[in-house]
């Protein structure tokens, strides 16, 4: 330890001991929240629920615990678009214009984690208008039943953007079309089993869990998320806010 | 990118708003080896644009930059930091014959704009010239353009943030600004970034508004390369390790900078009372426990930072309710709060959410009302000479009405908005013995009476007045060296020794041993010294205000604490020796320039 950074540490650690007592209380994850009304796309998800004996796993964000510092970004990046090295393929650099999972900041602070929801009844695939593949049922985009996740098949996509729209228009809002080729990307692939955002997020904020219709604002697009967390938080109007 | 470059894209964009033209230019590798990136690489610039002394800061010649470092863009932990470089409009030498002489400026902003610069394709920014009327500068990857501001012009920098992103219909933009304080040319505006974080010191925000230029946009999808890339995944997996779980990682997330408020002032080296103090018998009511209690909502990071040292609150239960905004921090606690004897934490809140919303540097700004209230207490200057405001210690209201008046310099915020230095030359009457800055950069929130260390950071530190320069040579460079990589200096420690050089060494293929390291900083303060000795600075510019030397703490664990000026000087007189500078002159000797490679100026 070179002695500039001893110095330079000493008031940092001094003031660690001075002040360490228990840290922020571990918030309860939002679950058993109640469902927002008018959310009509998950409302009837819960029947769609209750018919289906499958269900999917997904990244689940607890947003208060999210400080926005876009780990997650980068180390999405860095495992879904591997670089080869020297004949070896290793993870990419990170960067973050490439990751599934895209970080929403708002102002006052809010960050909201956007990634696909995995939902049960498909309304990406629902809106894909290409005919399903005699032998395998798929449309261009289908559901992976192997990893669960949704793709997309290049080579029978014809780029017509509705997956992105209904996206969008009902749920989250992560399918992204490609501004050359148009065709749909930033579906979560949760990295073979072992999703990267959840593993290095650094404040635990992100976990890999089965679909949880109740859960608060599932599927709910970031700027909805925002604009009530903001709300409830911030009390802008002075009365309504309230410490959690 | 140029070859031979690993992590950099060897490309610098450069601005003229006089002229409108944007150009590409190409970084010289011996630049990026010997200066790094950051504040060096910056400086380095600055020093070849500025080829003559005198130059007004706020001049369409004096570059603007917004320079991020080798690390920026890469998900290294706390790699987040965009350092502007411009000469000072500051700061002034005691006996230079240039009348517009100032030193270097140099100011460093958290967040996510650093590494988006790099995104976007480049490794830096330098904006020279003036609009003929405001305007913002987009970048959008290769596109550059300059655009129409006129509208937003006047606008507080809480409400650009909004309504700057609604116009630019992608929130993936990052950000900076000014309010109106900068486009007023108040000397200590900042450059304000995500309505909060700021490059506070320097007058960066007044060089901004000297050239008309509103604020700046950059989005971008590229990333530069690595020389050794499975190398660099090794590291950065290491570097993640050493902050996991850390009591140093803790202590950030529990208190951010705010867990100082009480511990400064616990040992007497806080700024109280105009510095006149090192202790504020309050200190409970505005620390970070109060502010966890009652305004603090939620912790946020900067770029890939483990830390998360920011604190957004909402004002509930206190004055001032229905107010959401960060803080209290340790600076704009103590410079709003401690400084000013305020213990209203609601009021505090109020007062920092104005002092950002028009983007005035919190530090200057609660130094300039503290010494005016000082003068105020001993009659220097009566109530008329305020325009009526009744500026008395602890009244917040007054304190709302001069953060206002100084961003508008209107009467009496006009002679405020130059800085104390300016003021005591008006005031008169000895107030320049409790005028607290060094070289007309006022001094941040650490008191020196029991530290007479920060003393030697204040008084040798390039940009005048500065809590972060460091104690000793060592500190200096290393920290001249983290504002040159990107990284922030607060996460530094987590490192652990070599992972910086390390990190560095596998993103740029150069050898960054410790001794390269140490000298690549020292080479950098170095130059950084060279411009401001040009400028006509010299030894008896290093000079504390007489406060410290001459009123012995009354309160507090401090009580009796005095810097004694011989021992002072010796300080000095070791630290210059150290340096391998002449003590007369504070001038870096040839055998030193030569050995750092800054034999280019010697001439001078």
């Amino acid at each position: 330890m070179s002695k500039a950074r001893v110095i330079q540490a000493e008031w940092q650690n001094d003031m660690v001991s001075f002040s360490r007592r228990d840290f922020i209380k571990q918030v309860a994850a939002g679950g058993g929240a109640a469902i927002i009304l008018g959310n009509l796309g998950v409302l009837h998800l819960s029947s769609v629920m209750a018919e289906q004996a499958v269900t999917y796993r997904m990244i689940a964000v607890d947003l208060k615990k999210c400080t926005g510092c876009r780990t997650c970004e980068a180390v999405c990046s860095a495992y879904n678009h591997k670089q080869k090295v020297n004949g070896e393929l290793l993870n990419g650099l990170g960067n973050p214009y490439l990751t599934n999972i895209r970080v929403h900041g708002f102002n006052p602070d809010v960050d909201v984690p956007a990634v696909c929801a995995m939902c049960l009844d498909n309304p990406c695939i629902e809106a894909c208008p290409v005919e399903p593949h005699p032998e395998t049922g798929r449309k261009a985009l289908y559901r992976d039943e192997e990893t669960g996740t949704i793709r997309n098949d290049r080579k029978r996509c014809i780029a017509c953007g509705s997956c992105a729209e209904a996206c969008r228009a009902e749920r989250v809002g992560i399918i992204y079309p490609n501004p050359e080729t148009n065709k749909p990307e930033r579906m979560c692939t949760l990295c073979d089993g072992e999703p990267q955002c959840v593993k290095y997020c650094p404040y635990d904020a992100l976990s890999y869990m089965e679909i949880d219709l109740e859960r608060e604002f599932y599927g709910k697009s970031p700027e909805l998320i925002a604009e009530e967390l903001t709300r409830r938080w911030y009390a802008i109007d002075g009365k309504e806010g309230k410490n959690e | 990118m140029s070859k031979g470059m690993n992590g950099y894209h060897g490309v610098i964009l450069d601005i003229d708003l006089t002229s409108g033209k944007i150009n590409r230019k190409p970084v010289p590798v011996e630049d990026t080896a010997k200066f790094v990136g950051g504040r060096g690489l910056g400086m380095k610039i600055l020093w070849d644009r500025l080829k003559t002394p005198g130059i007004d800061a706020l001049s369409p010649e004096n570059p603007l930059m917004f320079m991020p470092g080798p690390l920026s863009g890469f998900p290294v932990p706390a790699s987040c930091r965009t350092c502007v470089v411009t000469k000072s409009p500051r700061t002034s030498a005691i006996a230079s014959e240039y009348p517009q002489a100032s030193t270097v400026s140099y100011s460093n902003m958290g967040g996510f704009f650093g590494p988006e610069i790099r995104f976007a394709g480049y490794d830096g920014m330098v904006i020279t010239g003036k609009a003929s009327s405001p305007v913002y500068v987009l970048i959008d990857d290769d596109k550059a353009e300059v655009r129409d501001a006129k509208k937003f012009w006047g606008m507080g920098t809480d409400e650009f943030d909004r309504k700057f992103i609604e116009e630019l219909g992608d929130r993936r933009f990052r950000t900076c600004y000014i309010g109106p304080a900068g486009e007023n040319l108040v000397s200590y505006a900042c450059i304000i970034n995500t309505a909060a974080r700021a490059a506070g010191r320097g007058g960066t925000g007044c060089v901004m508004g000297s050239k008309n230029l509103k604020a700046i946009a950059v989005r971008g999808t590229k990333m530069p390369d690595v020389a050794d890339h499975k190398q660099f995944l090794d590291f950065l997996e290491q570097a993640r390790e050493g902050f996991k779980g850390t009591d140093f990682t803790k202590g950030w997330r529990y208190g951010g900078t705010a867990r100082a408020l009480a511990w400064s002032s616990g040992r007497g080296s806080q700024a109280v009372r105009n510095f006149r103090e090192g202790t504020f018998a309050d200190i409970d009511k505005i620390g970070d426990e109060a502010a966890r209690q009652k305004t603090w909502i939620r912790d946020f990071a900067c770029y890939c930072c483990p830390l998360s040292c920011k604190k957004s609150g909402a004002v509930k239960t206190v004055s001032h309710t229905g107010l959401a905004h960060d803080g209290p921090e340790y600076e704009t606690g103590t410079m709003f709060g401690a400084n000013l004897l305020v213990s209203d934490l609601g009021g505090l809140m109020k007062e920092i959410s104005s002092g950002d919303d028009y983007g005035l540097d919190i530090i200057s700004t609660g130094n300039v009302i503290g010494f005016l209230m000082e003068n105020y207490e001993k009659g220097n200057i009566d109530r008329t000479f305020l325009d009526g405001i009744d500026l008395t210690w602890g009244n917040v209201d007054a304190v709302l009405k001069m953060i206002d008046k100084i961003a508008r310099r209107d009467g009496v915020g006009d002679m405020a908005s130059k800085g104390v230095k300016l003021l005591a030359e008006k005031i008169g009457s000895d107030s320049d013995k409790f005028a607290m800055h060094v070289k007309g950069h006022e001094l941040a929130a650490w008191n020196v009476h029991v530290d007479p260390g920060m003393g030697i950071s204040y008084v040798s530190s390039n940009r005048g007045a500065c809590h972060l320069n460091g104690r000793t040579l060592e500190e200096q460079n290393s920290n001249a060296m983290i504002d040159s990589t990107g990284v922030c200096l607060f996460a530094d420690y987590g490192f652990g020794e070599m992972g910086l050089q390390n990190l560095l060494t596998a993103v740029t293929g150069i050898e960054w041993t410790k001794e390269e390291y140490a000298k690549a900083g020292e080479r950098i303060f170095n130059l950084e010294r060279m411009f401001n000795f040009r400028e006509g600075f010299r030894r008896e510019d290093d000079t504390l205000p007489d406060r410290f030397f001459a009123e012995p703490l009354t309160v507090g664990p401090g009580q009796g604490a005095v810097l004694d000026r011989g021992e002072f000087t010796k300080m000095l007189d070791e630290y210059y020796e150290k340096r391998g500078w002449d003590p007369k002159t504070s001038k870096p000797t040839k055998a030193k320039l030569q050995n750092l490679g800054l034999s280019f100026t010697i001439e001078t």
